[in-house]
């Protein structure tokens, strides 16, 4: 240990504020650039999809690119539009462009729509299911004491964690088996077998939280378990359900890798499958690829900002997200 | 709760029993009971052992990545300032954005003809010509991470906010009446009080990372060469181009075996509050 420290001088009240002025400076100044970088961090790649899918095709294979477009345009998302109701986006009325000079809009172009409703109904139906099962199983869990609770609470943990491309090939088998391939019941019923045990986890923790007493009390009053359940329990605990409802949807819109085994036509696929097979398809307008990008971006972002407060407490609940 | 069992449990004894056989759809009737010859044909099997080392540089690079980046953007958010709540909300973006939209965004930005990524080192002049960038070997694993690192940092964010925000308000006014400075306040109370957060993040991200499938789908199908064949690609392969359903089980059953490894650790810790 070295002896020679120099004393550090004596500090007066004049110092001392303007050492406070400076930190408190420093402060705000380092926050507002770390604010700035991760701004810039999080919104630019969007930022920029946004603005390429709204340039034009000769615009958009420009060098080096035009940040801001300058002469913006939806042609890209009329198309994805029309497709359906008018015209069919064909060889002829493409964009016009020289096919092998890259940049057309696909025929799948048609498919986009129904691609998107299919992925809504596929996430809607599961949110309805995963409500029916998931809900009993956790108030049982949670309240009512029988043999082997704790192993089915271990068991709904494990189930969480298992890699899906696991399943993948048993899953693959047993949809085949039951002729399902290529249907949407084959997607809800394989993400009810994901998204359920998150279910659970969530609400038992959440019924746990809320006293017996409420459970002995509306007994004593005459309520069924399923009264107590229905009266009590789901009133109270409103704000896990909206979680559960919201990760719930957002895993199955989001979800790929099952829906990529188990669909093959437009009856099915949805919406991650078919962006999927425009980027490896080098002939596609890019422009094009990445308004079906914003598409698919938007009705999540949208859920995730309007129910912001909801996600975090369930994200911190359940801590993991399947 | 049978119907649960049914669906989750029944898939995963399904998946062991394949794994034993020898099972090929193009070869549909003679599917021999081999044991675990799956299991022993994959440890002398070359490429499998490549995709074990890609999976584990991929994972490693994001986790590291993730847990740094995530405390810092953590420490941020734990400040209070005007706009915190605008720049937590928007922070859930690429948390919300689904993974083939990501990879669709990264692989636009990734371009080598009109791509974000050569635009922008081209005007700074980092680079004098645009550049093949998922084509290149040694960049193009760590490029998928970088993709992988964006969409998972806002979760490990609010996991570690929440440990950050746990930790009392005493211990920091103790240290400061110790004559503790920022750094050692950070160093002595901060991180010590967040390593059950850090646990968390770490193996949960692991976990996640090991059989990430998506991005490798989208960006680059395990290429170019070998270079970003991990391990989930590698049972894709087998099992749905080579169509042999066994080994394709078998090596889920290795990789479902290493996510348990880990998940007992996460249990472990979330046991504690179940």
């Amino acid at each position: 240990m070295s002896t020679a420290q120099p004393q550090p001088r004596a500090v007066t009240g004049a110092d001392y504020r303007r050492r406070q002025t400076i930190a408190a400076w420093t402060r705000t100044g380092v926050i507002l650039v770390s604010s700035v970088v991760l701004l810039f961090y999080v919104l630019a790649p969007v930022a920029w999809l946004v603005s390429s899918s709204i340039q034009t095709e000769a615009e958009i294979v420009s060098v080096p690119p035009h940040w801001i477009p300058e002469e913006p345009t939806l042609q890209n998302f009329r198309a994805i539009f029309k497709a359906t109701e008018e015209e069919e986006v064909t060889y002829e009325n493409r964009s016009g462009v020289d096919p092998a000079a890259g940049g057309f809009i696909p025929s799948t172009a048609q498919n986009l729509l129904p691609a998107m409703w299919n992925s809504f109904l596929v996430a809607t139906l599961v949110v309805i299911f995963n409500l029916l099962v998931g809900v009993p199983a956790a108030y049982a869990m949670a309240k009512i004491r029988y043999w082997g609770r704790n192993g089915s609470v271990y068991f709904i943990l494990i189930t969480r964690v298992i890699p899906d491309i696991a399943l993948v090939v048993p899953f693959f088998l047993v949809i085949r088996k039951l002729g399902l391939l290529d249907t949407i019941s084959s997607l809800v019923i394989t993400y009810l077998a994901i998204t359920v045990p998150f279910t659970v986890f969530i609400l038992i923790q959440y019924f746990e939280g809320l006293p017996d007493e409420l459970d002995k009390a509306a007994r004593v009053d005459g309520c069924s378990r399923l009264q107590s359940l229905l009266r009590v329990f789901l009133p109270l605990s409103l704000p896990s359900l909206v979680a559960v409802v919201l990760f719930t949807f957002l895993t199955s819109w989001n979800e790929f890798l099952l829906a990529l085994m188990f669909t093959q036509t437009e009856a099915s696929q949805t919406l991650p499958i078919l962006l999927a097979s425009f980027t490896s398809d080098f002939t596609i307008s890019f422009s094009f690829i990445n308004a079906a990008g914003v598409l698919a971006i938007i009705p999540p972002v949208i859920v995730a900002i309007l129910f912001e407060r909801y996600i975090v407490s369930g994200l911190t609940a359940g801590a993991v997200k399947g | 709760m049978a119907v649960l069992m049914a669906v989750a449990v029944f898939p995963i004894l399904y998946s062991l029993w394949l794994s034993f056989f020898r099972m090929k759809l193009t070869r549909p009737n003679r599917t021999p009971f081999v044991w675990f010859e799956n299991y022993t044909d994959l440890l002398g099997n070359e490429l499998f052992w490549v995709s074990v080392a890609r999976t584990v540089t991929f994972t490693v690079t994001s986790v590291a990545a993730i847990a740094v980046i995530a405390l810092l953007v953590s420490l941020l958010l734990n400040q209070d300032f005007r706009g915190r709540r605008v720049l937590s909300t928007i922070l859930l973006i690429p948390w919300a954005i689904p993974y083939v939209a990501n990879a669709l965004m990264w692989k636009w930005i990734y371009d080598s003809g009109y791509g974000a990524l050569n635009g922008v080192l081209y005007q700074l002049d980092f680079i004098d010509k645009y550049m093949v960038w998922l084509g290149d070997q040694d960049k193009t694993i760590f490029l998928i991470a970088n993709a992988f690192v964006w969409k998972e940092v806002p979760l490990a964010t609010i996991l570690l906010l929440v440990t950050l925000k746990s930790i009392p308000a005493d211990l920091y006014q103790a240290a400061r009446v110790d004559g503790a400075g920022i750094w050692q306040r950070f160093t002595h109370v901060t991180l010590p009080s967040m390593k059950p957060g850090f646990m968390l993040v770490m193996i949960y991200e692991t976990m996640m990372a090991i059989r990430h499938f998506d991005l490798f789908f989208i960006l680059t199908e395990g290429g170019p060469g070998d270079a970003s064949h991990v391990l989930s690609w590698h049972i894709y392969v087998e099992t749905f181009r080579n169509l042999s359903f066994g080994s394709g089980a078998a090596m889920s059953y290795i990789l479902a075996i290493v996510t348990f490894v880990l998940a007992y650790f996460i249990i472990r810790f979330l046991g504690r509050r179940v």
